[in-house]
């Protein structure tokens, strides 16, 4: 398919009133996406969760002219759909609708945006959604993703990125209808917002779309300053400890000063695609804690922000942040009260899998920033990823997204600069990145365990006592005299652990 | 001023049938599907696509955890998904790796009630090396006692991870509850006592191999940038010689349910919830029943019914309602829940649930309900296939249930001929109270919902 992409630049602030233009004129549907550089970091202070809410609410609820019901009735018969995704740093609406309705379909646009109903019913409906989140839902259906927000909690701990987007229990609780009204004035304005559009459009069709974006609200917003990552000394764990957790889940970070923008960006992808490819059996850390020893469901390493990742196998756009970290994500892990229920032979054991998969993370990493990549290596995942990468955008939709990405970061098409990038760097370059940007001493650590695992868990970190690999003992028989050889020498692999909390999970996200 | 809708789309749609028509008459897959099924039983199905240098390369095997019927094997397809990766005596898995690395696709597999999928999208000039890979390890697959039995710890972990969720808790204890015979009573995952027992069944996984990954349970799905002759060619050339063999799992027919039966799960950390599981048919591109029942569900249940208006956007009583029936090889279940507010509301919002139901067993729906459906079904499957890789997964789907693609095209010419008298008739066929399964969520020891 001929695609054109032309960005035209208007006048105005850097990222105000841009447009994207993905021309498909083969399409059978059109895309809009509306990006405001506004996320939760313009949450004021006590009303944490406010940009979340209201975005949910512009698409939650209805115009001057239809409510939210009449709306969806209204589309149904179209399939046309909208939804709102915010971030720390950028919110965006998202239409798709089939060509034969762009006319009909185009009012709700308009309206949604230029004329968001905001009623007391639609507000109450979605608010108790919000609260249940903060409150129930990210501490009991996915112990990974609890673990992943634990962790910006700490990395981001007194900075506007430290919270949620969907915000705090007592932060939700005080948000009015008035806040949102307010805040959709301050801060979705003219001023802020980048306009994307993909698909089978026609001229008239974007004439209309940029002049009533021109019609929202002419505040100039005062973005804050994006919140940086803190910088540990030592290694800090924080254990969150819950009632009947099956396993241990992990994630631990520190601080990482480049971004997207950054040329030497391209250099630490191949490395981290080499230790940690996301979802990827090809990467060391899934070699040695999956596929070798059996550990878990996968493992893997990531130098940007990943949203979904249990959800999506490839990076999905939406997502551009300035202030950046370095990440593990070790996946759920056996704890001692099931690996004793299990196996009789492991009846003696105190704690699970969770220090010594830790301590062959942390110690393939260093290995890395000790030895660098080989050439063999390099050129192997090189040519992986300049393939893989082209698998990001496959959809009109994923292609308007990362090119609406590219503009916050500076760039075009990240895409394709990428490839471009990825072709020129050399292994130098890749062990350089490494060296500089990459260290195993300084980091944060979040757990969520079993109540039975947290005191025995956070007992054997803060000691750096040894924790041979508790294999049950039809699986140590058969395995190589080379594994169980490096098994004894990750036992016992000192951690530069300065502090260990339990936090119980009530007391989380205060 | 409100725009109007009823002219626009019954418009769009003659236009839309019209220009479908110009392709693929009566079809809704706006593409060729070329079919090739090779002398050893193999199907190979190509769609030539616009989608310049990428191409999804799929494979399709008609098993998964409906033939787990021997006790104690529970999950096994799903384990078996993970083996095929530990490599061939051509190439070690360490080898694999590497050649699957170097043509830097997205490639993953994964398992569910009724097949198992192997799915690459990547570069098209790879698709010949793609052929090679996937040839090699369907027919050569091997691998020592020691990684058979290290591969089940992940699949360990993959349920621990799982289960972190009360509603996969939930989804466990329901099947269990729901079904006596038919191994659809368990999950894809399996019991837990048989994933940790895995290790032991080495020689049941040699056996499960000789079974199931035969010509004859495979289809190859590519679409993309490739042409008709270049993939038969290379079909031929990579799987020609593969032998097919001559098993059939012997599937438990279900007993048919006498009472209504209820499966509780105490969680006072998440909203409560109602489930109402009614047994329902299993997919037919003949019969009308699982079409009537898609039309249905999303005219009683979807986010523009009167239902959810009332329980979610009036009374606000409900966070969410949705029902619909999954397709399967085998009788299944039609599946209804609401997520509440209050746990109160329970029996309130269970006995609203059933009086939608039977207002469509009374009177069915109207004939602007069913045109406006059938209408979404269109545009939503229009709206979808905009990828190599979405429409391979669409064509993959409907090969698991019949093991031809042209089901799809059937399933929704089926959907054009839906009636309200279907409607009415499945709805009293299927939604009885001896074929319900209610299963509840809430911080109390008994779930109370009669």
């Amino acid at each position: 398919m001929r695609t054109l992409i032309i960005l035209m630049l208007m006048a105005g602030i850097a990222f105000a009133q841009k447009v994207v233009e993905l021309e498909q004129p083969k399409s059978n549907k059109v895309v809009v996406k509306l990006m405001f550089k506004n996320g939760s970091i313009s949450d004021p202070a006590g009303k944490e969760g406010l940009t979340q809410l209201t975005a949910s609410l512009v698409t939650g609820g209805g115009t001057a002219d239809m409510t939210y019901g009449e709306i969806q009735d209204f589309i149904f018969p179209m399939a046309a759909s909208y939804f709102s995704h915010v971030d720390k740093e950028v919110t965006t609406f998202t239409f798709q609708v089939h060509t034969d309705f762009i006319k009909e379909f185009y009012p709700i646009i308009s309206g949604l945006i230029l004329t968001p109903s905001f009623t007391e019913a639609d507000f109450k409906r979605i608010i108790v959604n919000q609260q249940n989140f903060v409150d129930q839902v990210i501490r009991a259906s996915s112990d990974e993703d609890y673990s992943k927000m634990a962790l910006e909690d700490l990395l981001f701990r007194g900075t506007n990125y430290q919270h949620m987007k969907q915000g705090k229990s007592a932060s939700v609780s005080t948000l009015t209808l008035d806040d949102v009204k307010n805040h959709y004035k301050q801060f979705f304005t003219r001023n802020n917002v980048m306009i994307g559009v993909a698909g089978n459009y026609s001229d008239k069709f974007l004439k209309q779309l940029k002049s009533d974006v021109m019609k929202l609200s002419d505040n100039k917003p005062a973005m804050p300053e994006a919140g940086k990552p803190n910088r540990p000394e030592g290694i800090n764990v924080e254990i969150i400890s819950k009632a009947n957790a099956f396993g241990s889940a992990i994630f631990t970070g520190y601080p990482l000063k480049i971004t997207r923008t950054d040329n030497e960006f391209a250099a630490l992808m191949i490395a981290n695609s080499y230790l940690g490819e996301h979802r990827k059996s090809y990467s060391r850390l899934y070699q040695k804690i999956r596929q070798t020893r059996s550990m878990n469901y996968g493992d893997y390493s990531y130098i940007e922000w990943y949203d979904q990742g249990g959800s999506y196998q490839l990076p999905r756009p939406g997502v551009p942040r300035s202030s950046n970290y370095y990440s593990i994500w070790i996946r759920p892990l056996q704890i001692a009260k099931q690996l004793k229920m299990q196996y009789e032979e492991l009846s003696d054991i105190k704690v699970g899998h969770a220090h010594f998969a830790l301590r062959m993370a942390i110690r393939e990493m260093n290995l890395l920033v000790e030895n660098g990549l080989s050439k063999e290596d390099f050129e192997a995942t090189r040519t992986f990823l300049r393939s893989y990468i082209k698998l990001y955008a496959q959809t009109p939709e994923q292609r308007l997204g990362f090119l609406l990405d590219s503009r916050f970061y500076d760039r075009k098409d990240y895409i394709a600069e990428l490839d471009k990038l990825l072709a020129k760097v050399t292994l130098e370059d890749v062990n350089k990145a490494i060296r500089k940007h990459w260290q195993v001493d300084n980091m944060y650590i979040t757990i969520v365990t079993d109540e039975s695992e947290a005191e025995p868990l956070a007992e054997s970190l803060r000691n750096n006592t040894p924790s041979p690999m508790s294999y049950s003992n039809q699986l140590k028989s058969g395995l190589p005299d080379e594994v169980l050889a490096e098994d004894a020498i990750v036992a016992e692999y000192k951690l530069n652990i300065k502090n260990v909390t339990i936090v119980p999970s009530a007391d989380t996200f205060k | 001023m409100r725009p109007k809708f009823q002219l626009p789309y019954v418009a769009a749609l003659l236009i839309m049938v019209l220009l479908l028509g110009s392709a693929q008459a009566d079809k809704i897959l706006p593409y060729q599907i070329h079919q090739k099924k090779l002398s050893n039983g193999l199907n190979v199905v190509t769609v030539p696509y616009d989608s310049p240098g990428l191409a999804a390369f799929y494979i399709v095997v008609r098993v998964g955890a409906r033939d787990e019927v021997e006790k104690g094997v529970t999950g096994f397809a799903h384990f078996f998904e993970h083996m095929m990766f530990r490599g061939t005596e051509k190439y070690s898995k360490e080898e694999y790796s590497a050649i699957l690395k170097s043509v830097g696709a997205a490639a993953n597999a994964n398992t569910t009630q009724d097949r198992t999928l192997y799915h690459m999208t990547g570069n098209a000039e790879k698709l010949e090396l793609m052929f090679e890979l996937e040839a090699d390890r369907f027919q050569n697959l091997k691998y020592p006692e020691i990684d058979f039995k290290t591969e089940a710890g992940a699949v360990k972990g993959e349920y621990t991870k799982n289960y972190a969720s009360p509603y996969m808790q939930l989804y466990e204890g329901m099947k269990n509850t729901a079904f006596d015979k038919h191994t659809y009573k368990h999950t894809t995952m399996g019991f837990f006592d048989d994933i940790v027992d895995m290790p032991n069944q080495y020689d049941y996984s040699l056996t499960f191999f000789e079974r199931f990954y035969r010509p004859e349970y495979c289809t190859i799905v590519v679409v993309g940038d490739v042409t008709v002759d270049q993939v038969n060619g290379l079909a031929k050339k990579y799987f020609g010689d593969w032998k097919p063999g001559s098993h059939v799992s012997d599937i438990p027919v279900e007993p048919k349910q006498q009472e209504t039966r209820y499966y509780h799960l105490q969680n006072g950390g998440i909203p409560p919830l109602v489930q109402l599981n009614y047994k329902s048919p299993a997919f037919s591109d003949k019969e009308i029943d699982m079409p009537a029942l898609d039309v249905m569900s999303t005219i009683l249940f979807s986010q523009t019914s009167d239902l959810f208006k009332k329980l979610v956007l009036e009374e606000r009583k409900a966070r969410f309602i949705g029902g619909g029936a999954g397709d399967s090889r085998d009788p299944n279940l039609f599946t209804i829940q609401a997520s509440l507010i209050d746990k109160a509301d329970m029996q309130y919002v269970k006995d609203e649930i059933v009086k939608a139901i039977e207002k469509a067993q009374a009177s069915g729906v109207t004939a602007e309900e069913l045109k406006r459906t059938k209408s979404n079904l269109k545009y939503s499957f229009a709206m979808g296939i905009d990828s190599p890789g979405s429409i391979a997964q669409t064509l993959s789907h409907y090969i698991q249930l019949t093991g031809d693609p042209e089901s799809l095209n059937r399933t929704y010419a089926n959907y054009d001929k839906v009636t309200n008298e279907d409607i009415m008739m499945v709805a009293k066929k299927y939604f009885v109270p001896t074929g319900l399964t209610i299963a509840t969520i809430s911080p109390d020891a008994e779930g109370g919902v009669k």
